[in-house]
């Protein structure tokens, strides 16, 4: 049953990936790659990391698909199906891309991990309790990088008058 | 019974499809696009980690959390900046932005 239901899941994150990076509409892009992305927040509840699924669909999807529908919209006549989507490398990027996934393929097939016989679920309140102690720099400087990055974008897309 | 390798396989196809998406799209916010693919399939490397190796204090969640935040300030910029030269230019294809060029 978990089995069927990973491979539902890990079939539909592929199927709707591989939709948003090939669709002609660029909207379409946007709304494929929020199924993707709704997929991996499955993904991350079969994995237990209940809080980052949670926050997947939040941020994600609440968001940066929001952002990523006005931005399209914003730079309006690109959503025209007449025009190109893509550039002339198809063919080569795909032999490219063919042969780096045999080499990951080839790469997790051979290394072996040493994996425990118990789970290792992390609970929500464990994860508070290591944001606020071990890892308390790293979230600090994650709030200063958000800022800085909305500083930035104010001022990078502020009309000069 | 699901394994380390399942995980690790799906993360790898989907970092694929994503790069596969960088190097063919024309338009700037299809690559931006790809790029949270890409992202996201290295999340689930770590938090699949995590659960079946058992890092130290949840490090592979708190780090994949990490990853969220960067890639939501990084595509924030990103979509600003494509705004920035669509409005100077009226086109946001790729093989258009020559303007660093010289």
């Amino acid at each position: 049953m978990n089995e069927l239901f990973f491979y539902f899941i890990a079939l539909s994150a592929c199927g709707f990936a591989f939709g948003a990076v090939t669709s002609r509409n660029i909207f379409h892009c946007a709304v494929w790659l929020a199924m993707a992305l709704l997929s991996v927040a499955g993904i991350y509840l079969m994995l237990d990391a209940l809080f980052l699924g949670v926050i997947q669909v939040l941020v994600y999807i609440g968001g940066i698909i929001t952002l990523f529908i006005f931005a399209i919209k914003l730079t309006a006549r690109i959503d025209d199906r007449s025009i190109r989507q893509t550039n002339e490398q198809v063919l080569i990027s795909a032999i490219a891309v063919s042969i780096l996934l045999i080499f990951l393929m080839l790469g997790i097939k051979l290394s072996s991990w040493a994996v425990f016989a118990q789970d290792h679920i992390f609970s929500l309140k464990q994860i508070g309790k290591s944001l606020l102690t071990t890892y308390v720099l790293p979230f600090e400087f994650i709030s200063l990088i958000l800022l800085a990055a909305m500083v930035g974008a104010i001022v990078i897309g502020k009309v000069k008058k | 019974m699901i394994s380390l390798n399942h995980y690790m396989f799906l993360s790898a196809i989907l970092f694929c499809i994503g790069v596969f998406g960088v190097l063919t799209r024309r338009n700037a916010i299809g690559i931006l696009i790809s790029i949270e693919l890409i992202l996201n399939a290295a999340n689930i490397n770590l938090v699949a980690f995590q659960r079946y190796l058992g890092t130290p204090d949840g490090l592979g969640q708190i780090f994949a959390l990490f990853v969220v935040a960067i890639a939501a300030a990084g595509s924030v910029v990103g979509l600003v900046l494509v705004i920035a030269i669509y409005r100077n230019g009226k086109n946001i294809f790729v093989d258009n932005f020559n303007l660093m060029k010289w």
